[in-house]
């Protein structure tokens, strides 16, 4: 008897809870009970994008401490990109001077020994949309979270990185091809992008600056993976951690193809919404035709899911089995078991092993029976 | 529910693993950014094995130095068994889970991975380090043979003979400085006789000693280790 680590990558169309968060504070629209639809506001928040400083005693040439004498609106109030914001008069030698204010915010503070002011950008008004189509199960309006039952395909990556993000799916490139640093524009701010079979760390620092929500990859150097994943590598992950985006690598280190299945069923989800959880190496494509409600209307989910992380489950080979290579040779190769052989082989490497032969879409190989896993 | 188990499940360490110091075991010197990939692998499916003969060098280089990261360091006292899981510096003994011929299934090549891993660099703490027993461990120990590690001066050369009516009386080696030889002497206790020109064994430069013999039979690490 052979055994094998038995790996779920794909779970087509199960219905499945899906987590969807206000960005700051705000209210919920929504009861649990409720019926959504993608477009449907569930909720709306107030965002702080964050606060800009100003020298504004350098900028008028003046004392640190007289900064407050030539400001022309008071702490506290709004001020607009482009107003008026402080102003001193020409004096004998010197020219008057005129500072206008750089963006939209309140005028929040003044620091008389150092001349600084702070302008906090007026905060954003963020409409939540339910994304999917479901059944509202709970609302916790302190979190400003709302449960929602769907019916999602969910694929499962081998590891990764990154809380839950959601966004808009685009196929960046192949499945074969690597991505460039400069294929990765503002334009994706809050994308979910689809690499082929290798993200470098350039990429990953462009996703992060350019806002980029998630990145799904066939593989990633083992260094990078490193350095995003707080220096170590521990299978299954003990810690979650999170760089500013969330990568799901979905076969492994190194220059890695994206299996034919996985990338498949993400072309069907290309400029539709999805979300994707890093550290649990997790991408929810949530179905986007409206007769999905039929199912989710009959099915209950229990009250908690049992998640567990990093559990492998063994399952005993047998032909017509569909397997994928995990060993160096071949890897990440995916076929279907055709035959497993009764008497041990000699390898190159001096091991003896028994062999399955598995034909893919292109040959057949033949690979030790330790080196595959099943996947459904 | 079977376990699958491999070379590497017995390591935790594997990350912290310099990939220069698995490169440097390699000839030609690899790639870094592959050997880390690969070792990435191996950390993510401990259970896979080596297809081609390369793959084996780079897994008996990763098992190395997966070793000597766990090594007692020379100065710190002797470990005692507990402390490392492969090497009793106390008892001088080299401990190999028997589970391990299992994925590197000649014997010379698997004690001398784990003499390079365990010994290699070490400072001799005192002369009985140049003679160890090599154990194999599960659920019955066997033990397998003798490691010597001479005391080379430059140019060195060991005559070893090996005594017995087994041996045709008497069968005798020669091993110079730099050079490591494995002497086949199947039986559980081995008559050798030493004769050393530029170096010592034990403080000694002629004796007879009896020494563990076994399924491996007699290592001579005359590599200055």
């Amino acid at each position: 008897m052979h055994f094998a680590q038995k790996r779920i990558r794909i779970e087509q169309d199960v219905v499945a809870r899906i987590y969807r968060s206000l960005r700051g504070k705000g209210k919920l629209f929504v009861a649990p009970g409720q019926e959504v639809t993608p477009e449907e506001i569930i909720g709306s928040s107030q965002f702080s994008s964050g606060f800009r400083t100003l020298n504004l005693a350098s900028s008028l040439g003046v004392q640190p401490d007289e900064v407050s004498k030539y400001i022309r609106k008071s702490l506290g109030s709004r001020i607009y990109k482009g107003e008026l914001l402080a102003y001193r008069s020409e004096r004998l030698f010197k020219k008057g001077k005129v500072v206008t204010c750089p963006n939209d915010g309140i005028l929040d503070f003044i620091n008389s020994k150092t001349g600084d002011i702070k302008i906090t950008m007026l905060p954003q008004n963020l409409d939540l949309p339910a994304g999917v189509y479901g059944i509202v199960e709970a609302c916790d309006e302190t979190r400003g979270q709302v449960v929602i039952r769907t019916q999602v395909s969910a694929v499962h990556g081998v590891f990764g990185s990154g809380r839950m993000r959601e966004g808009i799916l685009h196929i960046l490139t192949r499945r074969s091809d690597l991505v460039k640093r400069t294929m990765i524009s503002p334009q994706q701010d809050g994308y979910v992008l689809v690499d082929g079979s290798l993200i470098s760390k350039d990429s990953i620092m462009s996703a992060i600056s350019n806002s980029v929500s998630g990145i799904i990859t066939g593989g990633i150097n083992a260094q990078d993976y490193e350095d995003i994943a707080g220096g170590r590598l521990v299978f299954p992950k003990k810690l979650e951690n999170d760089i500013g985006v969330s990568i799901v690598v979905c076969e492994g280190f190194g220059l890695e193809p994206m299996g034919e299945d996985i990338y498949e069923i993400l072309s069907k989800y290309e400029d539709r919404f999805v979300q994707l959880d890093g550290n649990k190496a997790l991408i929810n494509l949530p179905s986007y035709q409206s007769n999905c409600m039929i199912k989710i209307r009959k099915t209950q989910l229990p009250q908690i899911q049992p998640v567990s992380f990093g559990e492998t489950q063994l399952v005993e080979l047998a032909v017509g089995q569909k397997v994928r290579v995990i060993g160096s040779s071949f890897s990440a190769e995916q076929g279907e078991i055709i035959a497993i052989d009764k008497s041990l082989t000699h390898l190159p490497s001096g091991i003896y092993v028994y062999l399955a032969t598995i034909e893919t879409a292109r040959r057949k190989i033949q690979v030790p029976t330790q080196n595959l896993e099943v996947i459904v | 529910m079977p376990k699958l188990s491999g070379l590497f499940d017995s390591f935790d360490n594997l990350d912290q693993i310099a990939v220069e110091n698995i490169v440097r075991w390699l000839k030609p010197p690899p790639e870094p950014g592959n050997i880390e990939n690969y070792l990435a692998q191996r950390i993510l499916y401990p259970q896979t094995v080596p297809i081609t003969e390369t793959e084996m060098k780079v897994d008996l280089a990763i098992l190395r130095e997966a070793l000597r990261l766990l090594s007692p360091k020379s100065g710190k006292g002797g470990a005692m068994l507990g402390d490392n899981p492969f090497v009793n510096v106390t008892l001088r003994k080299i401990l190999i889970p028997s589970k391990f011929l299992y994925f590197i299934q000649n014997l010379s090549i698997l004690t001398w991975v784990f003499v390079d891993g365990l010994l290699f660099g070490r400072k001799r703490e005192d002369h009985f380090e140049d003679l160890w027993t090599i154990v194999l461990t599960g659920e019955l120990d066997e033990i397998i043979g003798s490691l010597v590690i001479p005391e080379f001066k430059k140019g060195g050369e060991l005559k070893l003979s090996l005594m017995g009516k087994a041996y045709g009386l008497n069968k005798s080696y020669k091993i110079r400085a730099g050079t490591l030889m494995v002497i086949p002497c199947p039986k559980e206790r081995c008559q050798v006789a030493f004769e050393l020109k530029g170096g010592e064994i034990l403080d000694k430069k002629n004796f007879a000693i009896e020494i563990y013999g076994g399924r491996l039979g007699l290592m001579i690490d005359g590599r200055g280790i």
